[in-house]
Parts: C-alpha cells; sequence; structure tokens
C-alpha cells in the first residue's frame, strides 16, 4: 500500500497543503449585526466600568461590607429569621402543590400525541368532534405558555392588588406562574416519549387513559419527578423574592433592614437565605439522585451513581414514612400561608373588580412611547447582564468541574498528599462561592449593587451577572463532568495535557449542552430584567410600580402584553438559536 | 526490555466486594516484539491494556516501561510516556462531535506546547495539516476528512483511530481487537496496514485479538488470559488444540468482570438530558 505511513507523524516532504479558507458572507453579516446589537445593549445598560474603580465606589463597598460584620445574632432578631424562613419555606411547598395542580392537568390536556396528532388520532374518523378536542388542547397550550410567560414577580403583583398584602398573594403567583412552567414541561415529556409503545397499546384497543398510565407514563415518570422536585428549589428561590413585593418571609425582612441600613441583619438574613436554598437543593438533589433521573448512561456521573445504587436495596420501608411527612408538611404549608383562613367572603369579588379595572388596556400613544426606553433597557440589562455571568461562570467553572480538577488522581501517577489537598481546596472554595453567587436572588444582588454602583441599569446588569454566574458556572461544571469519558481517556493515553484534554476532547462534546444552557439562562434574565425596576434597577419595572401605585390598572394590562410579546420572541430568538447551536 | 510486568494485580471494587480483574501477572515484551494476547471476554485483557498505556494503576506489582518504573513516575513523566504509546480501541473512543481531521490531529497533542495547542485550536499548522492528511490517505479516508467522527461507519471509525495513531508516531502500538469492526477484505487491508506500520517502523505490537486464526497467523508470540492470570504464553507452532479449549471452554469460574468492567457499556449516543433542567 503507502511506502510512506512510517514518516507520517515524522513529517513528509512533499506538499500537500489543501488552502480552505472560506470567508462566510453571512458569518460576517451575523458577526457584525451581533457587534451593533451589543453596542447598543451596552448603551441601553449603561455600562460604566470605570464607575468600579472609582474611589466613591470602593468606599461605599467598604463601608457596607464593614456594616454586614459582625452579624446580627441576637435572640429577638433569630425568633424574627426563624419566622421569616418557615414562612418562605411554607409559600414554596404551597406554591408547588398547587403548581403540579394547575400544571398536571393542563399538561395532560397539552398533550399534543394524545389530542392533537400523531398515531392515537390517525384511525379516527375526521369530524368536528376531533377538530374540537385538538383546539381544546392547543389553547390549553397557549394559557400555559402565557402563564409562564409572565414573571412570577408580576403575577405577585397582581395578586397583591387583588388579593391584598401577605402570603396567599405569594402563593397563587407561584401556583399560576409555575403551574404554567410546570405544564409545559409535563407536555413535553409526555410527548417526547417513544411513540412504539403507544401505537402498540393503541392497536390492541386501549383506551386513552389506559395509553397514558401504561405506556407515556412509566416512560415519562423520572423526568416529571425530577423536574418536579427541581421546580421546588425554584419555588423557593422565588418565594424569598416574593417577600420583596409584600408576600411576607423573608425577602421582605431582608428588603426591610436594607433600607434600614442594619447590614448587621442583611448578613444574618442572607446567611438564612443561602442556607434554605442550599438544603432545598440537597433535598432535591438528594431525592433526584435516588430516583436516578439525571445522568446519562456512560457518563462519569452514571458511574457513581451505580455504585450507590446497589446500596439502597431497603429503601421501601423508608417510603410510607416519607409519604406521610410529606402531606403533613403541605398541610402545615396551606395553614402557615393562609390559605384557608384567608378564603373569606368578599375575596372573589374583590378579584372581579380588580380585573374588570384591567380592561380594556391603556393604548395612548404619549403612555406608549413613554415605555419604549424602558423596553430597551430591559433588553439590554437582560443581554449584559448574561455577558458578564457566562464570563464569571466560565471562569470558575473549570476548578469546580470535579473531572478537571482531580482529573485521573487515582488512576495514574503519583500525587503528593500537599498537592491534592491544594486541589480539594480549590474545587471546594469555588464551589462554595459559586453556591453564595447563585443563592442569592438577583433583587437581593441588585439591591446590594445599587448601594454600590448607584441606581440604574448598571446596578440591575451587575446584580444580573453575579446570579448568572453562580447559576451558569454550576450548569458549565455539571456539564463538563457529565461528557463521555471514552474519548477523553484516548486523548490521556495519547499523553495529552489537562488544558488540550478540555479543548481537544471535552470541549467539542460538551459546546451544544453549554450552549443550550446559555440561551435558556438569557430568556429567564429577560424575564427577571423586567422587575429589577421594583427596587431600583432599571427597565420596565419601574413603570409597572409607579402605576400600581397610581391604580392605572389598565395600563399594567398593557406593559403585561408587551412583556409577554416580548418573552415569546425571546423564546421563538432562543430556539432558534439552539437548533442552530451547531454553527455557533 | 520494553514492557516489564511483575506480579501485576489490578482489583476492581464492586457490589459484592473486590473483583480481581488481573492476578499476579509477570511478563516482559522485547522491544519490536509483536504479542498477540488472546483470551474470553471478562479475561481481563482491556484492564491489562489501560495499565500498559499508564491510564490505570496497578492495585500491587511492578509495571517498567523502557526501564523506568511507572509507579514512580510523576505525572509529566507519565504524559511523556503516553506519548511514547498508541492505543487502538475496540470502541473506536474517538471525539464523535469533531470531524476526521481534527480526530486525527489530536494524536499529535501529546508533542504540542502550551502555545501551540491553543493555535492549533484555531487553525492547524501547515505541517500539521499535511501530516493529517497523508495520515487520512494512509488509511483511506481522504475524501472523509470533513466528516464528523459519529457521522463514519464502524470500520471508518477504526481506520480513523489507526490514523490518529499515525500522527503519534509512537513507539508502542496498542490494539484492542483492531478487527473487530471490519469486513474480511478491509480486515485484510487493515491487518497488512499495521504489519507495514509495526516493521518498517521499527515499533513494538500489543494486539487483543478474538480471532484465533489470524493470532496464530501474523503473530510470532501468543499470550493467552483467562480467569485474570496468564494461561500460557508461546509461538504460535506451539499452541495446541488442548490448549485453545481451555482457553474457551466453558468451565470458567465466576466472570463477575464482566459486570465490574467499566468498558462494557457502550458510550451514550447523544447528550442531551436535563435540557429541561435549565428553563
Amino acid at each position: 500500500m503507502n511506502s510512506g505511513i512510517n514518516n507520517i507523524g515524522r513529517g513528509s516532504k512533499e506538499d500537500r497543503w489543501r488552502e480552505a479558507p472560506r470567508v462566510n458572507l453571512r458569518r460576517v453579516a451575523a458577526a457584525l449585526a451581533f457587534g451593533v446589537a451589543l453596542v447598543f445593549c451596552w448603551r441601553a445598560a449603561e455600562i460604566r466600568p470605570t464607575v468600579l474603580f472609582a474611589p466613591g465606589t470602593s468606599v461605599a463597598l467598604w463601608v457596607f461590607i464593614r456594616g454586614l460584620f459582625p452579624p446580627d445574632l441576637s435572640l429577638d432578631f433569630l425568633r424574627i429569621v426563624g419566622a421569616a424562613i418557615i414562612r418562605t419555606a411554607a409559600l414554596a411547598i404551597a406554591g408547588t402543590t398547587l403548581a403540579i395542580t394547575i400544571g398536571l392537568p393542563l399538561g395532560v390536556l397539552s398533550t399534543p400525541t394524545l389530542w392533537q396528532r400523531g398515531v392515537l388520532l390517525a384511525g379516527e374518523p375526521p369530524g368536528p368532534g376531533k377538530l374540537a378536542v385538538a383546539w381544546f388542547s392547543r389553547s390549553c397550550r397557549a394559557l400555559l405558555g402565557f402563564l409562564r410567560a409572565v414573571p412570577d414577580l408580576i403575577w405577585g403583583l397582581l395578586f397583591v392588588v387583588a388579593v391584598g398584602l401577605g402570603p396567599l398573594a405569594g402563593v397563587l403567583a407561584l401556583a399560576v406562574s409555575y403551574g404554567g412552567l410546570l405544564g409545559r414541561v409535563y407536555a413535553d415529556v409526555f410527548e417526547d416519549v417513544d411513540s412504539r409503545a403507544l401505537e402498540a397499546l393503541h392497536a390492541a384497543g386501549a383506551t386513552r387513559t389506559q395509553v397514558f398510565l401504561r405506556a407515556i407514563w412509566p416512560q415519562a415518570k423520572p423526568s416529571t419527578v425530577a423536574y418536579t422536585l427541581y421546580l421546588l428549589e425554584c419555588c423557593a428561590r422565588s418565594a424569598s423574592v416574593l417577600g420583596f413585593i409584600g408576600a411576607g418571609g423573608i425577602g421582605y425582612e431582608i428588603n426591610l433592614s436594607m433600607r434600614l441600613f442594619e447590614y448587621g441583619q442583611v448578613l444574618t438574613l442572607i446567611l438564612a437565605l443561602v442556607a434554605l436554598v442550599a438544603s432545598t437543593d440537597f433535598f432535591s438533589r438528594y431525592w433526584r439522585r435516588r430516583l436516578h433521573a439525571n445522568a446519562p448512561a456512560g457518563s462519569l456521573a452514571y458511574q457513581n451513581i451505580e455504585n450507590e445504587r446497589s446500596f439502597r436495596n431497603h429503601a421501601g420501608r423508608r417510603t410510607r414514612a416519607m409519604v406521610i411527612v410529606l402531606i403533613a408538611a403541605v398541610a402545615t404549608s396551606f395553614y402557615l400561608t393562609g390559605f384557608f383562613t384567608s378564603t373569606r367572603a368578599g375575596l372573589l369579588s374583590r378579584i372581579v373588580r380588580f380585573a374588570g379595572e384591567m380592561f380594556p388596556p391603556e393604548l395612548d400613544p404619549v403612555f406608549l412611547r413613554s415605555l419604549a426606553v424602558p423596553l430597551i433597557q430591559t433588553i439590554g440589562i437582560s443581554v449584559m447582564g448574561t455577558l458578564t455571568g457566562i464570563a464569571i461562570g466560565a471562569v470558575l467553572s473549570l476548578p469546580a468541574t470535579t473531572t478537571l480538577v482531580f482529573a485521573g488522581e487515582d488512576e495514574a501517577g503519583s500525587r503528593s498528599l500537599l498537592g491534592r489537598a491544594a486541589r480539594a481546596f480549590v474545587y471546594y472554595a469555588t464551589r462554595l462561592a459559586l453556591n453564595v453567587l447563585r443563592s442569592i436572588p438577583e433583587l437581593v444582588w441588585a439591591l446590594m449593587c445599587i448601594l454600590v454602583v448607584g441606581l440604574g441599569q448598571f446596578g440591575g446588569t451587575l446584580a444580573v451577572g453575579l446570579h448568572t454566574g453562580g447559576v451558569l458556572g454550576k450548569l458549565y461544571a455539571e456539564t463538563l463532568e457529565e461528557v463521555p469519558a471514552r474519548p477523553v481517556e484516548a486523548l490521556r493515553a495519547t499523553g495529552a495535557q489537562p488544558l488540550q484534554i478540555l479543548l481537544w476532547g471535552i470541549w467539542p462534546q460538551a459546546r451544544p449542552t453549554l450552549v443550550s444552557y446559555t440561551v435558556l439562562r438569557w430568556e429567564m434574565n429577560l424575564r427577571v430584567s423586567t422587575v429589577l425596576g421594583l427596587v431600583g434597577g432599571g427597565g420596565l419595572g419601574q413603570a409597572i410600580y409607579n402605576n400600581i401605585q397610581l391604580g392605572f390598572y389598565s395600563r399594567i394590562t398593557t406593559i403585561v402584553a408587551i412583556i409577554y410579546v416580548l418573552v415569546i420572541m425571546t423564546d421563538w430568538l432562543g430556539d432558534r438559536l439552539r437548533n442552530r447551536r451547531t454553527a455557533i | 526490555m520494553i514492557y516489564s510486568l511483575k506480579d501485576i494485580t489490578k482489583k476492581y471494587q464492586s457490589r459484592n466486594g473486590p473483583v480481581r480483574a488481573l492476578d499476579r501477572l509477570t511478563f516482559d515484551v522485547q522491544p519490536f516484539e509483536r504479542v498477540a494476547l488472546l483470551g474470553p471476554s471478562g479475561a481481563g485483557k482491556t484492564t491489562l491494556f489501560r495499565l500498559l498505556n499508564a491510564t490505570l494503576r496497578p492495585t500491587s506489582g511492578k509495571l517498567s516501561f523502557d526501564g523506568n518504573d511507572v509507579g514512580a513516575m510523576s505525572s509529566r513523566e507519565l504524559r511523556q510516556m503516553r506519548t511514547r504509546i498508541g492505543t487502538i480501541y475496540q470502541q473506536h473512543q474517538l471525539v464523535p462531535s469533531l470531524s476526521a481531521f481534527e480526530n486525527t490531529l489530536c494524536g499529535k497533542l501529546g508533542s504540542w506546547s502550551l502555545f501551540e495547542t491553543v493555535r492549533n485550536a484555531a487553525r492547524p499548522t501547515k505541517r500539521d495539516t499535511e501530516q493529517t492528511i497523508a495520515a487520512l490517505e494512509a488509511v483511506g479516508l481522504a475524501d472523509k476528512q470533513h466528516a464528523r467522527a459519529d457521522e463514519l461507519s464502524g470500520g471508518q471509525q477504526q481506520r480513523l483511530t489507526i490514523a490518529r495513531v499515525l500522527m503519534q508516531d509512537p513507539d508502542v502500538i496498542l490494539a484492542d481487537e483492531p478487527f473487530a469492526s471490519l469486513d474480511p477484505a478491509l480486515t485484510e487491508t487493515i491487518a497488512s496496514l499495521l504489519l507495514e506500520l509495526v516493521q518498517n517502523g521499527k515499533r513494538t505490537l500489543v494486539a487483543t485479538m478474538h480471532d484465533v486464526d489470524l493470532a496464530l497467523r501474523y503473530y510470532p508470540r501468543v499470550v493467552a488470559l483467562r480467569n485474570a492470570r496468564i494461561l500460557f504464553d508461546k509461538a504460535p507452532s506451539d499452541v495446541s488444540r488442548e490448549d485453545l479449549d481451555t482457553l474457551y471452554g466453558d468451565d470458567s469460574g465466576p466472570d463477575v468482570e464482566l459486570r465490574v468492567d467499566p468498558d462494557i457499556q457502550e458510550p451514550p449516543r447523544e447528550f442531551r438530558h436535563k435540557q429541561h433542567r435549565a428553563r
């Protein structure tokens, strides 16, 4: 065959260089458009890096940090913190329960494979009945989309006006916005199951209920349960923020202490919040791992689960006790949030009256024009905040990735105890930093950033960036860890260094997932950016707050509609970005 | 001596307690030797391979490479050692989303400095490009250089791993079932390619084989593993019918390694779990 093969790796003299430089016009245009958009966003978000290094800033930062210490640990205050924590947890649990109650039926109703198209419907006679069912299913899906598109805090504001201040408004806000999210995810999961099982049962004469129970649910169960548990984490975080707008709990206390300049109390409250979020995370992760719904087969993470799974043969005994505890927790939560007591007469008529005042929406051109600037600010904050978050997350994710930090520790190579300890320190320190960044909600970050850099969009951008950095850093690290291990091992066997393995083995495999997470996060940040104005972070939130205070409810309808359209457009753009991810 | 193994034992932790994948293996491999490893599945061949390319540490025993004790090497020395060993994996272990060209280029990673790594990630040098294309031509994949690795057929992926080893230009080639996913015609081609690579290039070859005839035909030395131990170690002419019957007989002990060996699972096709989680 080829006589020269033994010289290939040693370099050959023949000139076989094939020039293939392709200047892609579309790519250049896209880069240009991106650049222009970036400049716009930079201006809209009022990014002023110099402010960060101005002497006034460091003084303000120093005053704030010095104020944080020592944390207020007096018994009286701790009692307040404890009550706030319990109220927030109750809010989260009651909200999650109601969200499931709303999301599950609507999710089933809006599953296309059950009602709209596919193997179950193909053999049915066409007619108005079939069309009506399909139409109904589609409108359920649209309803879910609407519930989910409007941010939870805006739902909170609306419910505060409708049912009055207090935890009930918070529960309803969580139920509605997360019910929409949950229903949409359930419908997606139900649709994504292997349809061959559906077809087999359908052909054997099973009813739709039987098909759902026997073919769809068993396949969808792990993802459904895992996502529901994840939702509890989201609700806990959201519940703590809902306090800012009057739902009580820890957010309310943070807001109060910030405004009273009691930074020692703020630190205590933030620590309590971090503990609450961390314990919810732990609980949810523990159960997700038990249900082994997360890791893909063959990944490094999966091998760990394999080992763990063998130790859980005696889990059945504990299940019954867990169910009892769960029911007790849910009942207590509903009681604490005043769900039973405050359903007094007159509430319903109040809601109806409020809803009536929201219509018709205000369409005065002067008012509409006044919304243009906050709208652009909101977009600018979301884009620049996400970019900041990407930078923070990318830097912090590498030392938080076990497969990189502890690469091959027990597989090959002798490593000193000191080296191993240093590695472990870097790893845990980074994980801690990521957890702190992530556990503090954007609104709390916004309060602190505004304190340091002043009111306006820049503070909001920094707040979004810090929180997003924590979230993305953790997701990036997990993605890098869960990359299929075989190609990585092959590269290590060629003698590649860690950086080379990262660039050539891990990055190409992780890239689509990383891009997907980042785009999803940007979509979420857009929602957050619409409410930052509530605390002075710029954007549409300020307009909403003012109009609610002034009782111009018809204007609120207009702003909510604008936010809905904005979110729908972002989701559409995000979907396109994600599907074209290979080109990025 | 290129390899020297003395009392090498490797244990894995499994749910049923520790399992011996390799049990007190002792043998040497001379430079430029061609050794075929035979044995039923689960006999410990893949584990032995991972010990030989230093991606796994033995539980006990002494492994020397080119006169140096592998157990005493630093990370850097281990990397240098690995650049001299080219591995052709059974399941190919290519990076699925990289092109055939890039996967081949990966063979060179060990010889690049940090600067070269970063530069080559953006755009490989002329010299590296030439070499990569020559390697792809040698295995008959030049027309597939822009195809993603996961778009190639099993046989093409196998040839691509050989191209990667060509790029690496190692002193030792470890081949795990190099002909497992090839049709008979391709087997001849690849076998002679491998042979030429080893004989003309003055390289050492250790290959696991499941095809006994092929092993006896091409390799001057045959080492047989069974139940984590060496059953025999002889020239093909001395291998008897009884030897092979014992080797592949049914009366083997518990084949627990099958469940323990992390290499048994298929790699996942794609990587899109958890999409919902971040929503």
